[in-house]
């Protein structure tokens, strides 16, 4: 083996990052990045099925109702507000205000949440009634999934931060925890365009 | 009986005259490379550098761009070669006429049911697990499954086509030569998959009327004390519960049609051949010969069997 | 990144003793805790990596014991070893198990265990997620064999095409268990995909820019992204939609209420045909350091090479229809599938060509890893061209769920997949034990083995032809196939006795092989520039890098960079691109948790076969193993933290 000539030091390098320069980024990137496409997928199970239909909803099978999952829409929609001040204050590493905002976020989580089981059932079909009950159910449902670990992962943030002490790259993980934030939200536009406007108008 | 390397319609000549192309030429590309590996091996060439690596001059470096270029370039040219041909073989295989000999195929755990379509109900002919066509006349199998994917293939006469639920597909093929070709369900459906064969015997036209004529009639009385005893049989057991035989109230569609069975060469899905012996064994066990089948055991006493075997084989 | 330490005397090399000083503190910070509760613990890539592959190489051993009852079963017609049901359970299991717990878990354990070491790091990115893939993919190994044993195994095959097993003619369980098997290996390959591509971009050595990371890292990272737009299809099917119309009466396949059977077989395929690339590619990514190395030349068309693998895996997510030629899809898109079917062929022959011409411009040097390298050429070869030939939908409509398919196949996985992986083995092995393996059992190995899968296999291709179809427990003495079958069957048992000379030479040589220091077969790149086998922290300091090849770079010593933390676990990030230094990272200490939220998770999968209330308790446990795990994040040993917001000015 050849021997070691140290030629530079990276002693001086940060510890804590933001955005692409950080792990836990590409770690949520990639976790968006499979749950993104597994909705996309359940999207053209979706379509497919749609093909055995003369009409959508079948025939004798209402349409989803539009009040709650409207509702629902505009307060996630509103709640990107509280995630990106979450982020900014995080970036700016100002913990007081990142706290704040992160507990408004939690209470966002928890009416969406609540909103969301509402949602479920006034879909006004059962998933084992057909094919398009099991389709609509799914698209919803899985978002659902995805909700409950955003929320849980913001209510678990926020519980550490009312702990005595924090390590810097607190800071990071709660942009992260934004930027998973923003990719549920803005997956849930087409979805809730699929599945309440779509048989509506097609 | 049931070769590829022996097709006996247009549809089955033109995909294996297609394989013998690809044999030909694939074979040639594998013995070409591994020639090439071979030489490639022994070969000496590059100078040993100071770093202890080995080294080759421009025109060496050069000479190996154009050597994996052109071999990249014949590759690319064999391919499309081949997707033309392949191309056209689809083409092929999509003619079909207008009119052909129409026959419904079903596909059960594990066995065929086959059903000649005619406007005149009188002349509708259900059978299973054997099939006759003409031999010159275009024949198109119409498919569906009453349970699970099942496939049918034949692989003198063409490929093969999923049975799948919910769907009919169609397949058409026009037997060139008379003979008894052998088909075998090529869609794992369960325990009895492996037993699930069929027979299309395709033979000239004249005889091939003469058979539809006859499979068209109703099954004949029962002529003898003996007979007669084996049709009560047959329709006071359980037999009647799944099978059905025309002119009788036995009607029930679960399992094969038996109207003409003993004019079949085979039971069970061409499992056994069909005779006294191998048809008594089936009644008595089925489970034995095909485990898991449907058809429970029979409970008849040695009377009443022998019976029913001498009321079947009256069943041409 | 700052100039040497002023401490640090310029352009001279460390002496032994700083050296062994370094070592002894790094050590005490990277090592495994001591003993089982170190082993259930541990982080490192390396203990996690050699998990994987002794536990799927104990699967290739499994799946091959049950090849072994198939080919009993039918080396003569109706033979009575095995009846259908126990037939139907060994070769579902078989397929299961070939697939999906043993080829792709060790071509991810490969990458796991190596591609740090290859691009210099200390670990993979994120050390606990690996800890707990491996012990979701041991429950999935676990639950699949138990259930075998006790009746339970799934029997409708590795593909589990529905209606068979739907809810009305698969009852009980054993389709379950498939389809929660499927859950765990899927996370498993999720988890292992997501840190090789984070490690790839984000943890190389400096120096080491994109275009100079080793063949086999652009592989696995190739690879890694087909895992996450492959696997997410799979655990879709078997999850939410077969598991749910068993369990919970979802209608997604039935058609009596507008489901149906054909989306089962393009979501099952839209992961399945990406898969055997998945198996496949790396396979050949480790063919390149094999051929450079013996034959003592850098490979002819880098950029060829590095091409012709992302083409690949664009194309493979292009060809899962031709599963189903014989289904009722129309032509025009069948055409589709056999034009990318049949084009593919075009980047993999350009590599064989690269290594050829490779080869021909050197002095190879014959070492049971190359043999097994000119066994891939050899064997290989003949499946991409039954391959070629099943692109063709007229012939593939005779070809399909025959016999001549199953021959295709094994040659492909078998010649382009486990011969390469076996010469990996030869090569690679000097580096994980510090031994190397036995030449001379390694040529019986070699020669045994590419002659019984040749006399196995090959008689298929006639058997399909002649009108075998696949998945059958037997066949009647009149068919004729009896002879061929016989022949095959006997293969078998020449297969058999060359792998176990190959775990005989396995086991023997990590006790008495030659001893083989670091750099064994003076190769080129940066896992050979460590001791065999490597220290628990891979590298004293972060080597730079300034070529393809470190190993074969001119210079004299080794320029590393200095300055990573020895008090903790500390590695350095550099940029995506060119690898450029740009911060250190706190990496976790050895970590329970992984395992607990492993269990946790399969409470919730396999519970959820039998009551929907596991899935509540196994998910609220999960989410305590979850916050335990974050909670470790966030307060490590020896990390600094700043006082809570409350003692913050506003």
């Amino acid at each position: 083996m050849r021997r070691l000539r140290p030629a530079g030091s990276v002693a001086e390098l940060p510890t804590v990052t933001f955005g692409h320069r950080s792990l836990m980024w590409w770690g949520t990137l990639g976790f968006m990045t499979i749950e993104g496409w597994t909705t996309a997928l359940l999207v053209a199970c979706y379509f497919y099925l749609r093909q055995n239909f003369v009409s959508w909803p079948p025939l004798r099978t209402p349409l989803p109702s539009l009040l709650i999952p409207s509702i629902n829409l505009a307060v996630m929609l509103i709640s990107i507000v509280p995630a990106y001040l979450v982020e900014r204050a995080g970036k700016r590493l100002e913990a007081l205000p990142m706290r704040r905002w992160l507990v408004v976020s939690s209470l966002f989580g928890i009416a969406i949440l609540v909103l969301r089981w509402y949602e479920l059932w006034s879909l006004n079909i059962r998933w084992d009634t057909n094919a398009y009950g099991t389709a609509a159910w799914t698209l919803v449902g899985f978002h659902a999934t995805l909700l409950v670990l955003d929320v849980a992962d913001t209510i678990g943030l926020t519980l550490f931060l009312f702990i005595k002490r924090m390590p810097p790259k607190t800071f990071s993980d709660a942009a992260d925890n934004s930027f998973y934030w923003y990719f549920t939200v803005c997956l849930w536009i087409p979805l809730y365009l699929i599945v309440y406007v779509g048989p509506r108008i097609f | 009986m049931h070769s590829f390397f022996h097709p006996t319609s247009p549809q089955a000549h033109v995909v294996t005259t297609l394989w013998w192309w690809m044999f030909g030429v694939g074979g040639a590309v594998w013995l070409i490379v591994v020639i090439a590996m071979l030489y490639a091996a022994r070969a000496r060439r590059g100078e040993r550098g100071d770093d202890g690596l080995l080294h080759v001059s421009e025109s060496t470096h050069h000479a190996m761009e154009r050597t994996v270029i052109g071999a990249g370039v014949v590759t690319v040219v064999i391919l499309l070669a081949f997707l033309a041909y392949d191309f056209s073989v689809g083409e092929a295989l999509a003619q079909h006429p207008d009119r052909a000999l129409t026959i419904e195929l079903t596909g059960h755990q594990w066995w065929w049911e086959a059903t000649y379509e005619n406007p005149d109900p009188s002349k509708r002919i259900t059978t299973a697990n054997e099939i006759h066509v003409p031999v010159g006349r275009p024949v198109q199998i119409k498919l569906r499954s009453a349970d699970v994917i099942h496939s049918f293939w034949v692989p003198n006469l063409n490929g093969k086509r999923d049975l799948i639920p919910g769907y009919v597909s169609s397949q058409w093929f026009t037997a060139d030569t008379a003979g008894m070709y052998r088909g075998q369900c090529a869609e794992f459906c369960g325990l009895q998959h492996a037993k699930m064969a069929l027979y299309i015997i395709a033979e000239p036209a004249a005889k091939f009327d003469a058979w539809l004529a006859a499979s068209a009639t109703t099954a004949p009385l029962p002529t003898d004390s003996a007979t007669r005893f084996g049709e009560q049989v047959f329709l006071t057991a359980s037999c009647a519960v799944c099978h059905s035989i025309a002119g009788t109230p036995a009607m029930a569609t679960v399992g094969p049609n038996l109207t003409h069975i003993a004019s079949r060469r085979t039971i069970a899905a061409g499992t056994l051949a069909n005779n006294r012996a191998n048809l008594t064994g089936w009644i008595v066990d089925p489970q034995a010969f095909k485990p898991g089948t449907l058809m429970p055991k029979s409970t008849l006493q040695p009377a009443e069997l022998q019976a029913l075997i001498a009321y079947l084989e009256t069943l041409k | 990144m700052t100039a040497p330490d002023a401490n640090l005397p310029a352009d001279v090399t460390l002496t032994d003793a700083a050296i062994a000083e370094e070592a002894a503190t790094l050590d005490a910070v990277w090592r495994d805790a001591p003993g089982f509760w170190g082993w259930l613990t541990s982080v490192d890539h390396k203990s996690i990596g050699k998990r994987y592959l002794i536990t799927a190489f104990l699967m290739f051993l499994a799946g091959g014991i049950e090849a072994a009852m198939m080919r009993a079963q039918l080396a003569r017609p109706e033979n009575a070893f095995l009846g259908p049901d126990r037939y139907n359970q060994i070769f579902t299991t078989h397929g299961t198990t070939m697939m999906f717990l043993f080829a792709v878990p060790v071509m991810n354990a490969m990458g796991l265990y190596f591609v740090p070491l290859m691009v210099g790091a200390r670990n993979v990115a994120f050390p606990r997620l690996n800890a707990f893939g491996y012990w979701c993919y041991l429950v999935g190994v676990v639950f699949l064999y138990v259930s075998l044993f006790v009746n339970m195994g799934p029997d409708t095959g590795w593909t589990a095409y529905v209606p068979l097993s739907g809810p009305q003619f698969a009852p009980g369980h054993r389709v379950d268990v498939w389809a929660q098997l499927v859950t765990f290996t899927e996370i498993a390959a999720l988890a292992a995909a997501v840190n090789i591509i984070v490690t790839t971009f984000k943890m190389r050595a400096p120096g080491m820019s994109l275009n100079r990371i080793p063949i086999f890292v652009w592989a696995q990272l190739v690879v890694s992204f087909m895992i996450v737009f492959a696997m997410p299809a799979v655990a879709t099917g078997s999850t939410i939609m077969l598991a749910a119309d068993r369990a919970v009466d979802t209608q997604w396949f039935n058609p009596a209420e507008g489901g149906d059977s054909l989306l089962w077989q393009h979501v099952f395929w839209f992961f399945g045909h990406p898969e055997v690339y998945i198996i496949f590619l790396p396979a050949l990514g480790l063919i390149t350091p094999i051929i450079e190395t013996f034959s003592r030349r850098r490979v002819f068309g880098y950029s060829a090479l590095v091409l012709a693998n992302i083409t690949t895996a664009f194309f493979a997510f292009g060809l899962w229809v031709h599963h189903m030629f014989a289904t009722p899809i129309p032509e025009l898109g069948q055409s589709l599938f056999t034009a990318a079917s049949t084009l593919i062929a075009i980047p993999t022959g350009v590599q064989i060509f690269c290594w050829l011409v490779t080869m021909w411009s050197g002095r190879p040097r014959f070492t049971t890893a190359m043999l097994f390298v000119l066994g891939f050429f050899f064997t290989f070869v003949i499946g991409g061209i039954t391959g070629v030939m099943l692109a063709s939908v007229g012939f593939d409509q005779q070809a399909h769920d025959t016999f001549f398919v199953v021959a295709h196949f094994h040659y492909v996985l078998l010649g382009g997949a486990v011969l390469p992986l076996m010469a990996a083995f030869y090569f690679w092995y000097p580096k994980v034990t510090g031994r190397l393996l036995s030449e001379r059992l390694g040529k019986w190995h070699f020669w045994l083995f590419v002659i019984g899968v040749n006399v196995t296999f090959f008689p298929m291709h006639i058997l399909g032809l002649e009108g075998m179809p696949r998945r059958v427990y037997t066949y009647l003495e009149p068919t004729g196939w009896g002879s061929l079958n016989l022949l095959a069957s006997l293969g078998a048992v020449v297969i058999a006795i060359s792998v176990v000379i190959f775990v005989v030479n396995l086991v023997k040589s990590y006790w008495v092989g030659d001893v083989a220091g670091p750099d064994p077969w003076s190769s080129s790149g940066l896992e050979w520039a460590t001791s065999s086998p490597a220290p628990s922290y891979n590298f004293l300091h972060t080597p730079i890098v300034g070529s393809r090849h470190p190993l074969w770079e001119p210079i004299a010593d080794a320029p590393v960079l200095v300055g990573l933390r020895t008090d903790r676990r500390e590695v350095l990030l550099t940029t995506t691109f060119d690898a450029r230094p740009d911060s250190r990272n706190h990496h976790p200490n050895p970590s329970i948790w992984p395992l607990y939220v492993a269990l946790c998770m399969g409470v919730t999968f396999i519970g959820s076969i039998f009551s929907p209330y596991f899935i509540l308790g196994g998910i609220g446990l999960a989410f305590i193993g979850l916050a335990a795990w974050a909670w470790q994040s966030s307060h490590p040993a020896g990390h600094e933290l700043i006082a809570a917001p409350e003692a913050e000015p506003v």
